[in-house]
């Protein structure tokens, strides 16, 4: 009925707008302002108090805003960072859309308002709020106001029935109820406002005219209109105030320390940072041993965490049963962190001696996070690549395991590997006259017999020791011979790259072998390498060029797809893989350098239907550790307790006869994990080398 | 407390040995030494006494050999040894003499435990702790995989063909580490950094005063045969027979 009165552009004179503060007398607006800068203070007390904590860190690393803001618009605002997990993801991207939309909507009519107030306008002549800027702005407004609260609602509804792993508190119920409370309220406001001012064109506040139309249908008199629309306001006005007084209190810190994450920090996958002998000199201790050692940047890091569990979820070593789960260690050091907050304010109060009040507090190493957690990982980087909020929870673990080792509480096989790796130069500690055993009776050139090399085959320890390994090394070099390509192999004089011993936080031992190996490198002109290992890739592409070692750097298999599109290795007509074939995507070739496909358009080539080939439950760059990295090589594990038992299954599932890897680490132990579930005569685990010469048979050079 | 750890240089046991050209040893030029391994366990067990007691636990590591042996004798500190002693000499000595040069250390440094592996690896003579133990007559007990101090006792297992053999020793004592004793640790560069502070004694092999009296002599040194031959037998009594038969040793 009241509705009725309202007719579309009655008349000319009526603007197309609204009026900003109606009905909302002067003395209510200074009452709400006072509200409003209450509400700022508590919020930036909550921000305040955690910029304390970050700032018990070192100072940070250089921060690159220009690439930073580039990262931030093309993952963070194109929600890009969390997609692709149904329901979770759906829910976000409306309730972050839904925000995003009405808070730059309330930061408009501000902005309308000052200027109204600054031209001395009263609230019905708008500055810019008319129009068809209004229209557009109705209905924009309108349309995420139903996106937030569609995604309150999905997500009240996940935490109910489908809650997965991620960590649940009482207080996100609370959020999510006050924000669709919010929501709610503001639709009936606008409503209310409808009937009251009686707006023109309302149809572009379409979601607000039905609730008009509500109101009226609940029998709302109009001397009753003017009442409800200022109580509903001061309703949706104090919730709204308090929901930005508690954010930092929430877990919608994240959207503060989040965004600064993202702003700040490269999202980087295995990279290490080197240390310099002068600053262990000058500390006489390696990596963090304290909470304090940490950048600043890290400890921000830890608020950006919501718990959601995805990195859990990824955890190769989670899923085998081990002690690690890097959402745990974030969120354990974040816990002490906050402890050795409460600690060093107390000793400053008390006027006390800071480190004999720390002393008392529990420490980062044992108490918060056990060396058998830190051991644990596989340094697969899957938590990495999976958080949402850019968190590297790999990188609290390297930086402790730079402290173990420095603090020699490394004991066992892995340390013994690591000796053997100083001595020997190979992790198996074998005579370095053995290293070039492998390519008797192949007559591989040399960097001495062939010095005028286009490419240098790196064939790296495991290929050159390891009896089924070598294997590999002479399909390659088949391979290579058989495509007439001009290449050469360092012999005796190859050392391990070092890579695992850095993983595993051996920085000098790293840097020992890496300083070696460039010398080598450069002394004999090397400016590209080919290797079939993804760990002396990644170490070549991302850890040599710390320490003058720059060079191209390609895997054997996207060499050998080279060969064949090049036309220089022919893959015979003939060839047909018997059987289905899987492949494993070894996490330092797939996720940490994204290369998925040349492996699997290379046995696609030899094999005999397009179905031969299977894909298994995680595969490309989310690919499931085989357990090997990060130095957990070196570690004795009992079979039922190996952290690559799972991928075994996964590939095993496929039903696929053979496995086909790019890895020596992973070669190893989907063989002996395939041999351990008693299947080894039925699946057979081989390089796509080795899976390519069994299909080219190219003559020994 | 102090506690006294001998160790021996050997080659490392991951290279391959050849036998030198005169056939009286190894060849030893290109070989990369370290701690005997069953050292290296005694000097780790002493670390962890040191680090579990209460009271203060030196740690003295003692080495007797030519003047390369530091950089075994830096290894041991790096461990986390408080400071070493290096008896210098070019001879070889064999483990009686060991034992004697040991003798004169240990009187000089009045240690409340001597521990040291059971074995060299390079010999594998596994006599120095025993001589040890009786010229210095003290308690001994040898292949021990586990020790516990108390009330100036070692309680302590040893391991033998028959079973764990539990023993309790009045202190001062030497005890030999077996392999299960425990897995040494690895040092790293700020450990080797601060061993290259700690000081290394060394003293002379003339200057302590004893005659050095050969009880071993070298006749020949040969490399074992490399050409094995296998064969693969059916059943246990085809193996049982070539075993009789062409093995001779049933």
């Amino acid at each position: 009925m009241i509705l009725s009165q309202v007719e579309p552009l009655a008349s000319e004179a009526q603007l197309l707008s609204r009026e900003i503060f109606g009905n909302i007398p002067p003395s209510h607006k200074a009452t709400f302002y006072g509200l409003a800068t209450l509400a700022m203070l508590i919020f930036a007390w909550g921000i305040i108090r955690r910029v304390r904590i970050w700032r018990l860190g070192q100072p940070g690393l250089k921060i690159d805003w220009q690439q930073g803001l580039n990262r931030f618009c093309c993952e963070v605002l194109t929600q890009k960072v969390l997609l692709g997990r149904g329901l979770p993801s759906l829910a976000h991207v409306l309730l972050f859309s839904g925000f995003v939309v009405l808070f730059i909507g309330t930061i408009l009519v501000a902005v309308e308002h000052i200027l109204q107030d600054l031209q001395g306008l009263p609230n019905t002549q708008p500055v810019f709020h008319y129009g068809i800027y209004y229209a557009v702005y109705e209905v924009v407004l309108d349309t995420f106001g139903l996106a937030f609260i569609a995604g309150c609602l999905l997500f009240a509804y996940r935490r109910a029935f489908e809650p997965g792993n991620i960590e649940r508190k009482d207080l996100d119920w609370l959020v999510l109820l006050t924000f669709a409370v919010i929501g709610v309220t503001g639709y009936f406001i606008e409503g209310a406002r409808i009937i009251r001012e009686a707006t023109p064109q309302p149809g572009f506040s379409y979601v607000g005219l039905a609730f008009a139309h509500l109101i009226e249908w609940m029998g709302i008199r109009p001397d009753q209109i003017d009442g409800l629309h200022r109580g509903l306001w001061w309703f949706h006005a104090f919730i709204s105030l308090s929901a930005i007084a508690v954010m930092p209190f929430t877990r919608l810190l994240h959207v503060f320390a989040g965004s600064l994450n993202w702003l700040m920090v490269p999202k980087e996958m295995g990279v290490l940072q080197p240390i310099s002998i002068e600053e262990i000199e000058e500390t006489g201790q390696m990596g963090v041993a304290r909470l304090q050692d940490w950048s600043w940047q890290r400890l921000l890091q830890l608020d950006a965490c919501v718990s959601c569990g995805r990195c859990e979820d990824a955890c190769p070593a989670h899923l085998a049963g081990k002690p690690l789960s890097p959402r745990d260690v974030v969120q354990d050091i974040k816990l002490h962190a906050e402890e050795v907050d409460r600690v060093t304010r107390r000793a400053k109060f008390l006027e006390k001696d800071l480190d004999e009040v720390l002393e008392s507090a529990s420490s980062l190493h044992v108490d918060t996070i056990q060396a058998e957690t830190l051991w644990s990982c596989t340094t697969c980087n899957a938590c990495v690549f999976v958080c949402p909020l850019g968190v590297n929870p790999l990188g609290y673990i390297t930086d402790m395991r730079r402290n173990l080792i420095g603090e020699a509480e490394l004991r066992g096989a892995p340390a013994q590997a690591l000796q053997k790796m100083q001595r020997s130069g190979n992790p198996w500690g074998l005579p370095v006259g053995d290293r070039f055993e492998w390519a008797e009776g192949l007559d591989v050139p040399t960097v001495e017999s062939n010095p005028d090399f286009d490419v240098l085959y790196w064939v790296g320890c495991a290929a050159a020791y390891d009896r089924r390994l070598r294997k590999v090394a002479q399909s390659i070099v088949k391979l290579l011979a058989h495509a007439g390509v001009s290449f050469a192999v360092l012999g005796e004089r190859e050392k391990c790259t070092g890579e695992s011993a850095r993983r595993m936080g051996e920085e000098f031992l790293f840097q020992e072998l890496a300083m070696e190996n460039v010398e080598t490198l450069n002394s004999h002109n090397v400016k590209k390498i080919v290797t079939h290992c993804p760990h002396c890739l990644n170490s070549f592409r991302q850890d040599y060029p710390q320490f003058d070692g720059h060079y191209e750097v390609v895997h054997h298999t996207a060499y050998l797809q080279e060969l064949i599109e090049a036309g220089k290795l022919q893959v015979p007509s003939d060839a047909e893989l018997q059987g289905k074939v899987t492949f494993h995507d070894p996490c330092y070739l797939a996720r940490v350098q994204g290369e998925t496909e040349a492996p699997r358009e290379l046995l696609d080539s030899v094999a005999n239907s397009p179905s031969a080939r299977v894909e298994m439950e995680n595969h490309s760059e989310n690919t499931l550790c085989c357990g090997g990295g990060g130095g957990r090589m070196w570690f004795d594990d009992a079979p039922e307790e190996r952290t690559g038992k799972a991928r075994v299954q996964e590939a095993l599932n496929t039903g696929a006869e053979q496995v086909a890897v790019s890895c020596p680490f992973c070669l190893i132990m989907m063989k002996d994990g395939v041999a351990a579930e008693g299947k080894d005569e039925e699946v057979k685990v081989l390089d796509v080398a080795e899976v390519l010469v069994g299909q080219t048979q190219p003559d020994p050079k | 407390m102090k506690i006294l750890v001998p160790t021996k240089r050997v080659p490392d046991t991951d290279q391959k040995i050849k036998v030198s050209s005169d056939g009286t040893g190894v060849q030893t030029n290109t070989l990369p030494f370290i701690i005997n391994p069953f050292d290296a366990i005694a000097l780790e067990e002493a670390l962890r006494i040191q680090e579990g007691a209460s009271d203060e636990v030196e740690v003295i590591t003692v080495g007797i050999g030519n003047d390369e042996y530091e950089k075994e004798l830096r290894a041991g500190l790096a461990m986390g040894a408080d400071r070493a002693i290096h008896v210098s000499t070019d001879e070889l000595l064999d483990p009686w003499n060991v034992s004697k040069v040991l003798k004169v250390i240990v009187e000089k440094e009045a240690p409340d435990l001597v521990l040291m592996g059971k074995q060299a690896v390079d010999d594998d003579s596994n006599q120095a702790g025993q001589f040890l133990a009786a010229q210095l007559d003290w308690p001994q007990a040898t292949f021990i995989s586990k020790i516990e101090l108390a009330d100036s006792k070692a309680n302590v297992e040893r391991e033998t063909d028959l079973g764990i053999e539990k023993l309790s020793l009045n202190l001062p004592a030497v005890i030999t580490a077996d392999l299960r004793l425990n897995e040494p640790r690895y040092a790293s560069l700020p450990n080797i950094m601060k061993a290259k502070k700690k000081p290394i004694d060394s003293i002379p092999l003339t200057d302590l005063g004893i005659e050095i009296e050969p009880k071993i002599e070298i006749i020949s040194v040969e490399a074992p045969s490399s050409i094995r031959s296998c064969k693969k037998v059916e059943t246990v009594d085809e193996l049982l027979t070539l075993l009789r038969d062409e093995a001779k040793v049933l």
